[in-house]
């Protein structure tokens, strides 16, 4: 079907919204609150539109698409709500870009920026900052950058379902807490960092991220984590040759964006000075370096020899957890048809 | 600590709802009332794990509603001082001052013996009956200095006193407040005596259909505020529907100047269990909830022995009514807000659509009337449309409670047909206190009316509306000429700040920066900067809001500024 946005012609699927249309047709409108993966809030009231035939304004995250429908995303009305919104948020909250982890890739900062807001135009002397959640290892909470839209609550508990995240208090005090308000270090967080993936401002980043690198001196490199056998995509967030972050690959099958404590965060391992690089074979008590032909030769014949002299059933295979299914599936396959024997397992067993 | 006793009452709790998270809120309250009137984390983490929420669900609704106590040391006797606006024009701020300085401690404190916590409070729906405190449970109105001098004196040898209080009524129509004269008018036997219940056995006779097309034809609209028609609403039920239809009653009445819903569930509880049992067979309803304020505790009382009673009559054969107590938030009256209450949660509205009629209490259909609504219901059924019509003129047919307050000689509850004109019903109010300013007609969140607006006014929806405000609740504040409007303006405006549920950010920090606007206006220390500020919030915030609490605080905002321009502007510094 076809709409017409600021007198654009936009084609979009049944079932979408304004704001999903709008987006796929390069329209863009100021949304702090939906996420995709987190759904409509209808919190933040920033994605307002005017349609053509409708009294007021429209929510456009909460709004289908129909065939012809005209739709304004400029209007003097809109413009003038969607930057008392934005001011509001920037006036009541520590959005101080300077430092902040987020900046280059805040949602806030992009609408302010589309708007034309320098700095929110209240000023009132009670408003006043506290000190953020430094308690956790991994995830770092600062409430006054929090806008409330609500997404870390609906991914904690609708996503991940680890259900620490809720808000608490009402109004103007309402704020997110981790369990009955501990700090999160002392709550049932188990620091997926799901929270950190969705948040759309500063409120919620990852602690080995702060500091390392700017937003725009990274570039993504998409990979599968090592691991378990799930094969979550990552994207690897680089600068230079060292991660400076990962997060989930948002359209990333099977995990959508989701990942767990390890995958987003156990990535040093891969600097460790420690690690294995190349084979190593023990002679003598002592390991000595060996090129991969020579290693996968030796283990070849050791197998070889323990098959000769004593038949198949004398091997067994142990895949890791750690492998993808795709390599546990060759281990099996090596074992059975190759080996020919059936003493084939996988440690994640027990 | 949750006793054994406690933890019984939960688990019976949790059985008689649909779904056991229900059980949530009464159960932080039994847990509450055993400790000392405080939650603390521990007992929230208990009450969660014995629910079945976790511990962020249990502190979120803890912390949401105001009537718990968390981590706060309440002193053995809580009073909460009402000064909302009709409070305020009937002196309460000087009865808060009093009792300020006769306990020697400031509201918000507790007294050094911990015999007194002192609280000032939002509107405790006494607007007739006004100065009230509440300590504890107990409401105690029409308050002078006198009486507050007994009240302490007696609390602090340990008793509470009687709190009998006399208050004003009378009716044009003889429907809703028909028994409120009678004794024992809340028994059933004096109900049935006065010819209760006939119309819902006329309504078991008939079709579902016919009922419903029976108040459609009436032209009842809904009496909480918005005036949707009720016949309407009933008939978006989604048809060939397998899900169960939840009813409910909406007796939050918590919009300030509004006193007329506990009129009807005080005095004549029947009255709206007859209309949800009509309703019920219309709409073919096996379950309904009251929703009723958390303050009015003995009400809910009053309501679950008639309840009880009608049951054991057999007027309830084929609808049971779970009486569900709120915890103290103004929002809960919004009916998406109200159903996430009775679902356990933070009274927080939802996107629409899908509308309650459609997707309501846990995802059913579910249709939400007020209590006056519910309570015209049986005239209806029982003498027909035609009858209710000949009350009102043809776009407001019907009566209706008017809850008059402020500044008239006798405040009280006047029922009369719609339409009635305003200077009738204050003559009916005794007449004005001093010289009529100005008045607010249909509950605080319409547009305020100057004295020469409001004299060819008539209480119906039309005329209402071509004077640029609303009917809505009926609830009539009268201000009189001693009254500076900024002032009840921060008043109002921190009223709606302290109620937003922080859902939208429009009214989350919308509302709080106008009370920052108007305050600093209010002080003296306002700037022309601060005027626009107020103008600019007001006037955005209008339609942008999820839910109407924007609207209920942009539009009198809004209107007192406009109109009452130079007392603003005469606080300004220039």
């Amino acid at each position: 079907m076809k709409l017409i946005i600021n007198g654009k012609e936009i084609v979009a699927q049944p079932g979408m919204t304004v704001l999903e249309a709008a987006k796929a047709g390069g329209i863009y409108i100021p949304s702090l609150c939906y996420h995709p993966r987190t759904g409509q809030a209808g919190k933040c009231r920033v994605c307002v539109v005017e349609v053509e035939g409708m009294r007021g304004l429209q929510v456009s995250c909460n709004l289908k698409v129909q065939d012809g429908m005209s739709v304004k995303t400029k209007t003097p009305q809109v413009l003038a709500a969607q930057k008392l919104v934005v001011d509001l948020l920037l006036a009541t909250g520590k959005h101080d870009c300077i430092a902040c982890e987020s900046n280059g890739k805040c949602e806030l900062q992009d609408a302010a920026y589309y708007l034309g807001i320098e700095r929110a135009p209240f000023k009132y002397d009670d408003i006043h900052y506290a000190e953020g959640d430094k308690s956790a290892p991994f995830v770092r909470l600062d409430k006054d950058k929090c806008i409330s839209c609500g997404r870390c609550v609906v991914a904690c508990n609708n996503q991940v379902v680890n259900e620490v995240l809720d808000f608490a208090q009402r109004g103007y005090r309402t704020e997110i807490v981790c369990d009955d308000d501990k700090p999160m270090g002392d709550s049932s967080c188990v620091q997926c960092g799901e929270c950190s993936q969705v948040c759309p401002v500063g409120a919620i980043v990852d602690v080995k991220s702060v500091g390392k690198a700017r937003s725009w001196e990274t570039k993504v490199v998409r990979t599968t984590c090592p691991y378990c056998g799930v094969g979550c995509q990552l994207d690897l967030h680089m600068k230079g040759d060292q991660i400076v972050q990962v997060t989930g690959t948002e359209e990333g099958s099977p995990n959508k964006g989701k990942l767990c404590v390890k995958g987003r965060y156990g990535y040093d391992f891969i600097y460790a000075e420690d690690r294995l690089t190349h084979p190593l074979i023990k002679e003598n008590g002592e390991f000595r370096k060996a090129s991969w032909d020579e290693a996968i030769n030796l283990v070849a014949s050791k197998f070889k020899e323990a098959i000769d002299k004593y038949g198949p059933d004398s091997v067994a295979g142990v895949s890791c957890a750690r492998s993808i299914n795709e390599d546990s599936y060759n281990m099996q396959k090596l074992f059975r048809g190759v080996f020919k024997t059936n003493n084939i397992d996988h440690c994640a067993r027990t | 600590m949750i006793s054994t006793g406690a933890t019984k009452k939960i688990e019976s709790l949790m059985a008689r709802y649909p779904k056991k998270e229900s059980a949530l809120m009464p159960a932080l309250m039994i847990v509450q009332k055993e400790n000392g009137n405080v939650l603390s984390k521990g007992d929230i983490e208990e009450t969660a794990k014995l629910i079945g929420v976790t511990d962020a669900k249990a502190f979120g609704v803890a912390t949401f509603y105001t009537m718990y106590n968390v981590k706060e040391k309440i002193g053995k006797y809580h009073l909460q001082v009402d000064t909302n606006i009709p409070a305020t024009l009937a002196g309460a701020k000087k009865i808060l001052a009093y009792i300020e300085k006769k306990l020697g401690i400031k509201a918000g404190q507790t007294t050094a013996d911990g015999l007194f916590t002192l609280h000032e409070v939002e509107c405790l729906a006494s607007c007739g009956t006004c100065p009230v405190i509440q300590v504890n449970d107990t409401y105690y109105e029409n308050l002078t200095v006198k009486k507050v001098d007994l009240l302490i004196e007696s609390l602090k040898k340990g008793e509470m006193p009687d709190n009998k209080a006399r208050s004003n009524w009378g009716s044009a129509c003889n429907v809703l407040l028909k028994n409120r004269g009678v004794k024992d008018a809340a028994k059933l036997s004096v109900y049935k005596r006065k010819g209760g219940y006939k119309a819902l056995e006329k309504a078991l006779t008939m079709a579902p259909e016919a009922i419903v097309a029976e108040v459609k034809e009436s032209g009842l609209k809904g009496r909480g505020g918005a005036g949707f028609p009720t016949g309407t609403k009933w008939g978006f039920l989604p048809k060939n529907n397998t899900n169960p239809v939840y009813l409910i009653c909406n007796a939050d009445e918590g919009e300030p100047g509004t006193y007329k819903d506990r009129q009807i569930m005080e005095y004549d509880p029947h009255l709206l269990i007859e209309g949800m049992a009509i309703a019920a067979r219309a709409l073919g309803s096996k379950l309904g909830f009251i929703y009723i304020r958390g303050e009015f505790d003995w009400i809910a009382d009053i309501l679950e022995t008639a309840i009880e009673e009608a049951k054991k009559g057999g007027q309830l054969k084929e609808f049971d009514i779970i009486v569900h107590r709120g915890a103290g938030a103004y929002v809960c009256g919004e009916e998406t807000a109200l159903i996430e209450s009775i679902e356990g949660k933070r009274g927080q509205p939802r996107m629409k659509p899908p509308f309650p009629a459609a997707q309501g209490l846990y995802g059913c259909p579910t249709i939400v009337n007020n209590v006056e609504t519910f309570a015209s219901v049986p005239f209806i059924i029982e003498k027909g449309a035609a009858e209710f019509k000949k009350f009102g003129p043809a776009e407001s047919a019907g009566f209706r409670i008017f809850g008059i307050s402020g500044n008239v000689k006798k405040p009280g509850a006047y029922e009369y047909p719609m339409g009635v004109s305003f200077n009738d019903l204050i003559a009916a109010a005794g007449g004005v206190d001093g010289d009529l300013k100005a008045a607010i007609v249909g509950g605080l969140s319409v547009a305020i009316l100057k004295a020469d607006e409001l004299k060819d006014l008539n209480m119906d929806y039309a005329s209402c509306a071509a004077k640029g405000t609303a009917l809505g609740s009926g609830g009539v504040m009268v201000i009189n000429d001693t009254w500076s409007i900024p002032e009840l303006a921060l008043r109002a405006m921190k009223f709606y700040a302290h109620e937003s549920c922080g859902k939208c950010t429009p009214c989350k920090e919308g509302s709080k920066m106008t009370v920052r606007a108007l305050q600093k206006i209010v002080s003296g220390q306002g700037t022309t900067e601060d005027l626009a500020n107020v103008e600019r919030l007001v006037g955005t915030i209008k339609g942008l809001t999820l839910c109407p609490v924007g609207e209920a605080f942009s539009v009198p905002i809004r209107a007192m500024v406009e109109k009452f321009r130079p007392e603003f502007e005469a606080l300004i510094k220039h």
